[in-house]
């Protein structure tokens, strides 16, 4: 086990600890579910962070074409997947309480954030089409730095120029100036610690899939 | 007659509370139960939320690191099997 490690487990307990027990605001309709935010919103934060990892790791492979990178690539758009779903599953439930509706298509960013998710999902399908590992890698490539780039369009330009109950529409600024100083103490360290907990996820996925390469390699 | 569905779908899922609040032992007699179970109840029970919370995070993070040691073992092992190859 390595340091940063254990110092992310202990951060993350620490969080979530204070998030539940900090005294916040009363804000009317959000009450006690604005500390949703320690969680809700590092999801996609992580996601962001991940799939921008992925985006440069399929750069690199493109560029020397070392099977390394396509292993990394792979394994950071998987943990993005992972923390955007997340990011999906806690924002529909905090809309129903605040919202009413666990779903509603009048909701722009919620729809494009589904939308950017199957973007990713389809990147799995595609990976497994081919059976020529250096050939899917290629493509795989190519398909994600397109994937990754739809991003930010789909989840920050668009949602804002239209109307819609999350904050960040119609030009609000998403978080800078509504979002209470008290909130903000405990809302930055969870982003450094679900970030830190996703390095860690990919760090034990990608010497898996070494392990795996090296024994059906020597195997064969 | 105009139903309102919202407080009929109440009454219609909310049998617990009428039938049942009354027997409810778990709030009852908190004045004579330990320090512990006391801070628990207080504060309208979000400390129970945040005991779930914990277990929940404790139960991955114990998974997750098991992973990790079992991922490290197999490196080991797997170093010193090629190592005896060569």
């Amino acid at each position: 086990m390595k340091v940063w490690k254990i110092l992310v487990a202990v951060w993350m307990t620490i969080v979530i600890t204070a998030g539940f027990l900090i005294q916040i605001p009363e804000i009317a309709i959000l009450e006690q579910s604005a500390r949703n935010l320690f969680l809700h919103v590092p999801m996609w934060f992580t996601m962001m962070i991940a799939f921008s990892m992925a985006f440069y790791f399929s750069v690199r492979y493109l560029n020397d074409e070392h099977l390394k990178w396509d292993r990394k690539a792979e394994t950071a758009t998987s943990v993005g997947l992972l923390f955007g779903i997340c990011g999906l599953l806690t924002g529909s439930l905090w809309a129903r309480f605040t919202w009413g509706t666990w779903w509603t298509f009048a909701e722009p960013r919620m729809n494009l954030a589904a939308l950017a998710m199957l973007i990713f999902v389809a990147y799995f399908i595609l990976r497994s089409a081919f059976n020529d590992r250096e050939k899917s890698a290629k493509i795989s490539a190519i398909y994600n730095i397109f994937g990754v780039t739809t991003i930010p369009f789909l989840l920050y330009i668009i949602p804002r120029q239209l109307p819609s109950l999350h904050p960040g529409a119609e030009g609000n600024p998403a978080f800078s100036e509504i979002t209470a100083p008290e909130l903000r103490y405990i809302f930055y360290p969870a982003v450094i610690g679900f970030i830190g907990l996703s390095f860690w996820i990919m760090n034990v996925v990608n010497r898996y899939k070494v392990l795996k390469e090296r024994t059906t390699l020597s195997g064969s | 007659m105009k139903l309102n569905i919202q407080d009929s779908s109440k009454t219609a899922v909310d049998t617990l509370s009428s039938s049942y609040s009354g027997k409810w032992e778990g709030v009852e007699g908190i004045e004579q139960t330990s320090a512990f179970i006391q801070l628990m109840a207080s504060n309208d029970l979000i400390f129970v939320v945040l005991g779930v919370s914990l277990i929940i995070w404790f139960v991955l993070l114990f998974y997750l690191i098991r992973v990790d040691r079992n991922v490290s073992k197999l490196e080991e092992s797997l170093k010193e099997e090629s190592s005896d190859e060569t």
